[in-house]
């Protein structure tokens, strides 16, 4: 199956998906980018080091929030969470974005209709 | 709050991009090199895989490292042009809170400059902290004004804590400068005069041995200002200088701005003269370099016992106690430190007043925003963010206010050293540079934060969201915010207070000052400033002198304008050099002719001898200045240079000398002065002049007849209209008479103006900040009281409709602002009670507890409160209940 290896997404795209990563509960970046993985039926590989700056955006938003914690392996890493505002502001995107891609799929049904 | 500290602190953080990040990058890929293991690759394989997955690690390091500064920037530059959109929608409040902040931080800045320039500045030599002054005590325990040459030759010998010592006799002297005379002031210093200060002429060169003794070749070094002006820039060789008899080959020019002692022009040296061995002709101050690595408590010490050891070995033939050392910057600004750091004081105050305004002002913004910043805090804004908005708007106010403070501070420093108070010294050294920008940005960004502070200091999450359930009524929070506003309020008011009783004591300073009697009655008078260049050393010299100078006074009594003339070595209202010295009484005419015929007497002499500023005055003087006749008589013609010498002294002189005994008919020998032992009678008693300034205590005066006693220094006091016509007409007479004499014409208005400068111009800072604080209370007060009655006008309508009239209501709502005012004074007077202490050095007889002034200011402010507040009350007194009651 041939994919794109870097698909374009735009930033406030990612930023969704890490927020929806993190609705399950804690976890490091590594862990979010394998989530990602597995969720997306491997069609989305993202340059897996796109994530740290999104990591760090989202937290100086307020949106998530890191603390350093130690793995089950007895290692140390740095475990993000969603924060309150990091929810809301979820909920929000996610309306909007159903919308769009409503929308989106009404035109395209349109046209070629 | 706590969250808002927290975010602040966060902004400095950059270290977590570079260790955190590192580590949290290391995990990542041992994690995919570990899953890629198991996928079956070999180690080597799944590392570099895992690398290649994850791209670049530098570059997302990079992104990250971007991320952190673009994200800071991007931030602060939207809440900035946040908050001046929002300032401009507000335009009232912005330019209200833009002046207010202007005032305060151009006030601030502006004295600043002041306390920089004066105080703070070093001087200009190298290395200035090592200089110091060197001062001999008196047996009561103060600083002898000057020293005498012995004691300063023991100084010099006697002590290690000192790289150079030197001493200084300065003064102005009439100069002849390429054939023009002036009076040029100067000073005849000695040998390691240059070696303390640290300086070398930059154009020729300094004295050298053959110039530095008596009979030497006499020179003279000039002063960078005297070189350009006097000597026009040329080249100096050939060139000198003439005073008195003694003409000077000027050999070097020092550094642009060095005048010291007092703004000398030119330095001659010392040795040029036989030295003084009298050791109690105090003449000489004394400068000196501390020694390497000697610390100034050290030498301190060392002059002190060697001057005390000095005092057991001579006894009474020192009048010196004890002595000390003062840092040279120290010593020149000692008179106005205290004057200078009140106005600082005051100024920072305004400062606060003023930030306490614009705090109120805020608030009452923040408080109308209540809805607005809960419904943000509902859809998810953090706190920080908010408090991040409110911090852009502070900050951009304050910025725009100290922008502006710093313009009115450039005009303030302006028009404060075009002012010239005489008692400011190195005041060409106060302007506004970086030092000065520096301190008014500092004082605005604080002002911010603790103005955002104030402001948030109740914008909790709990209290806005009780907002969004309330309606028009106050809630909980707005309490706690109107709590704050009159907390605000009535510190504003301590704080006017204190400045107004500052004022108030001041004013009643130079109300004392101008009504003193300073005990002579002159108020309009040419004053002619005269020195002779040469001292009459002989008795034909003498009657020449003598004969020239009555030929002055008779030439302008000739003239129409001129009603009066008189004669004085010493005019009262300065410039002049206040002689005094040691007499003693005599049972004879001539029962002394020496020192040593003193000496002779043991301890009798100390019966004989007194104390008292000579003065040498024509027979007219006293009628002149209207100094009044007690007892006795005054001179008269038969007082001749050849008739038995007489003199009239001072009711004072009278009263501490000879308590109760009659002084007329005593003989006096007062050879100390001017050498001339012939005893002088005592013939009559006038009353006391408070010399120099108004102020100062009126002292014992001994009268000298100016036909019989020779004053090279002398005012010639002429009474006339018009003054500039007698002006000129005396300088041509002078011409023609001693063309070598200088003169400087100066009157008498202008010698009380100069006296008065220092206290006129303190009293001026003082009004101006006292009264700009009492508008800025009276405009908080007025803010706060309006902001409350809108709370309460329904209620207001209420109590209107239920039949209260508007006495009573008026009654309610001054009531409050009386409450607010009562505070205020009562706390400002506590402290005030506290703090005037400090400036009593600056008060007139008046005390630093003056109940006229407390008791005054307090009822101006409370008047002004109570205007302040009578306006928005009147103003809601019209609204017909009706309209106030509907909702």
């Amino acid at each position: 199956m041939t994919h794109k290896e870097r698909p374009d997404l735009l930033q406030g795209t990612l930023d969704m998906l890490v927020l929806k990563a993190l609705q399950l509960g804690a976890m490091h970046g590594w862990g979010i980018t394998e989530r990602l993985e597995q969720w997306s039926d491997n069609i989305l590989q993202l340059g897996q080091g796109t994530l740290y700056p999104a990591l760090y955006r989202l937290e100086r938003q307020g949106l998530i929030r890191s603390s350093w914690k130690v793995t089950e392996n007895n290692r140390r890493a740095r475990y993000y969470t969603l924060t309150a505002s990091g929810r809301r502001y979820f909920e929000e995107e996610l309306t909007h974005w159903k919308r769009l891609s409503r929308a989106v799929e009404l035109i395209l049904q349109a046209s070629s209709a | 709050m706590i969250e808002f500290l927290r975010r602040l602190g966060t902004l400095f953080r950059r270290s977590r991009v570079e260790n955190g990040l590192d580590e949290e990058i290391r995990f990542h890929i041992e994690q995919q090199t570990a899953k890629n293991i198991r996928a079956g690759m070999s180690p080597d394989q799944a590392r570099r895989a895992a690398l290649l997955r994850f791209g670049g690690v530098e570059r997302i390091k990079e992104a990250t490292r971007d991320e952190f500064r673009a994200g800071w920037l991007e931030d602060a530059g939207r809440d900035l042009r946040y908050g001046v959109r929002a300032l401009l929608r507000a335009p009232g409040f912005a330019s209200v809170s833009i002046l207010t902040l202007g005032l305060g931080v151009g006030a601030a800045t502006a004295v600043f400059s002041v306390v920089n320039g004066v105080l703070l500045k070093p001087l200009a030599y190298p290395e200035p902290d090592r200089i110091v002054r060197l001062f001999q005590i008196d047996g009561n325990g103060r600083r002898m004004q000057a020293a005498s040459e012995p004691n300063f030759e023991d100084w010099k010998n006697g002590t290690r804590s000192f790289r150079a010592m030197a001493e200084m006799s300065p003064g102005p002297a009439p100069v002849v400068v390429r054939g023009q005379s002036a009076m040029i002031p100067g000073a005849g210093v000695s040998r390691e005069f240059f070696d303390v200060m640290g300086l070398r002429p930059v154009i020729g060169r300094g004295f050298d041995e053959s110039e530095q003794r008596v009979g030497g070749t006499p020179a003279a070094v000039v002063s960078y200002r005297f070189w350009q002006n006097r000597l026009a820039g040329t080249s100096i060789e050939g060139q000198t200088l003439r005073t008195g008899t003694t003409t000077y080959q000027i050999v070097g020019v020092m550094p642009q701005g060095f005048d010291y002692p007092a703004a000398s022009e030119y330095w001659v040296p010392r040795e040029l003269r036989p030295p003084q061995r009298a050791r109690t002709a105090h003449n000489w101050q004394v400068v000196a370099r501390l020694a390497d690595g000697v610390p100034l408590p050290v030498a301190r010490a060392d002059i002190s016992a060697l001057s005390r050891s000095l005092k057991a070995r001579y006894g009474d033939d020192t009048w010196m106690f004890d002595a000390t050392a003062i840092p040279l910057r120290e010593q020149l600004t000692a008179t106005s430190r205290t004057s200078v750091l009140m106005l600082f004081g005051a100024a920072l105050m305004l400062l606060v007043i003023a930030c306490l305004n614009v705090s109120n002002l805020l608030l009452a913004r923040v408080a109308n925003r209540r809805r607005e910043m809960a419904v943000r805090l509902a859809i998810g804004a953090g706190t920080w963010r908010i408090a991040r908005q409110l911090l852009a708007e502070a900050l951009v106010l304050c910025v725009a206010g100290g922008v502006a403070g710093l313009l009115i501070a450039f005009a303030g420093v302006r028009a404060l050293v075009a002012l010239q108070p005489g008692n400011l010294p190195r005041i060409d050294n106060v302007a506004i540079d970086w030092t000065a920008m520096i301190f008014a940005l500092a004082v605005s960004v604080m002002a911010a934060v603790i103005l955002t502070m104030a402001a948030t200091l109740r914008t909790g999450d709990r209290d806005l969201k009780c907002e969004l359930a309330e309606s028009q009524r106050m809630s909980a929070g707005g309490r706690a915010s109107q709590r704050v506003r009159e907390v605000l309020s009535v510190s504003q008011v301590a704080l006017t207070l204190v400045l107004l009783i500052g004022a108030g004591l001041l004013v009643r300073s130079f109300v004392h000052v101008l009504t003193v009697d300073p005990g002579y009655r002159i108020d309009r008078a040419l004053i002619l400033d005269l020195t002779s260049p040469t001292y009459p050393d002989d008795d034909d010299a003498c009657r020449r002198y003598l004969a020239f100078q009555h030929d002055l006074l008779s030439r302008l009594q000739a003239l129409p304008a001129v009603s009066n003339v008189a004669l004085v070595n010493d005019f009262p209202l300065g410039g002049g050099w206040y002689a005094n010295g040691q007499f003693f009484e005599m049972s004879r005419p001539d029962e002394f002719k020496s020192y040593d015929d003193v000496r002779a007497l043991g301890e009798e002499a100390k019966a004989r001898a007194g104390f008292a500023g000579f003065r040498i005055a024509s027979e007219h003087y006293f009628r002149v200045m209207g100094i009044p006749l007690i007892r006795g008589r005054v001179f008269n013609e038969s007082d001749g240079f050849d008739a038995p010498h007489v003199a009239v002294i001072s009711e004072s002189l009278a009263k501490t000398k000879w308590p109760g005994q009659d002084p007329l008919g005593r003989f006096i020998q007062f050879g100390n002065m001017d050498g001339d032992v012939r005893g002088l009678r005592i013939v009559g008693i006038v009353g006391d002049v408070r010399e120099i300034t108004p102020e100062s205590s009126p002292g014992a005066l001994f009268y000298a007849h100016s036909r019989q006693r020779i004053a090279s220094r002398f005012s010639v006091i002429v009474r006339g209209q018009p003054e500039e016509s007698i002006a000129s007409a005396a300088r041509q007479i002078l011409r023609q008479l001693n063309p070598d004499m200088p003169v400087q014409t100066r009157r008498v208005e202008e010698a009380f103006d100069r006296a008065l400068a220092g206290r006129r111009f303190n009293l001026l800072l003082i009004g101006v900040f006292s009264v700009s604080a009492l508008l800025l209370a009276m405009l908080g007060i007025y803010g706060l009281i309006s902001y409350l009655v809108a709370q309460r006008t329904k209620e207001i309508g209420i109590r209107m409709a239920l039949g209260a009239s508007s006495r009573d209501l008026l009654r309610l709502i001054l009531g409050k602002g009386a409450t607010l005012a009562l505070l205020g004074i009562g706390a400002g007077t506590i402290v005030a009670l506290g703090l005037t202490r400090l400036v009593q050095g600056l008060l007139y007889e008046v005390t630093a507890r003056d109940p006229i002034a407390f008791g005054g200011v307090a009822a101006v402010t409370l008047a002004a409160v109570i205007v302040a507040s009578y306006l928005p009350a009147r103003r809601a007194l019209k609204v017909p209940p009706v309209d106030s009651l509907r909702v």
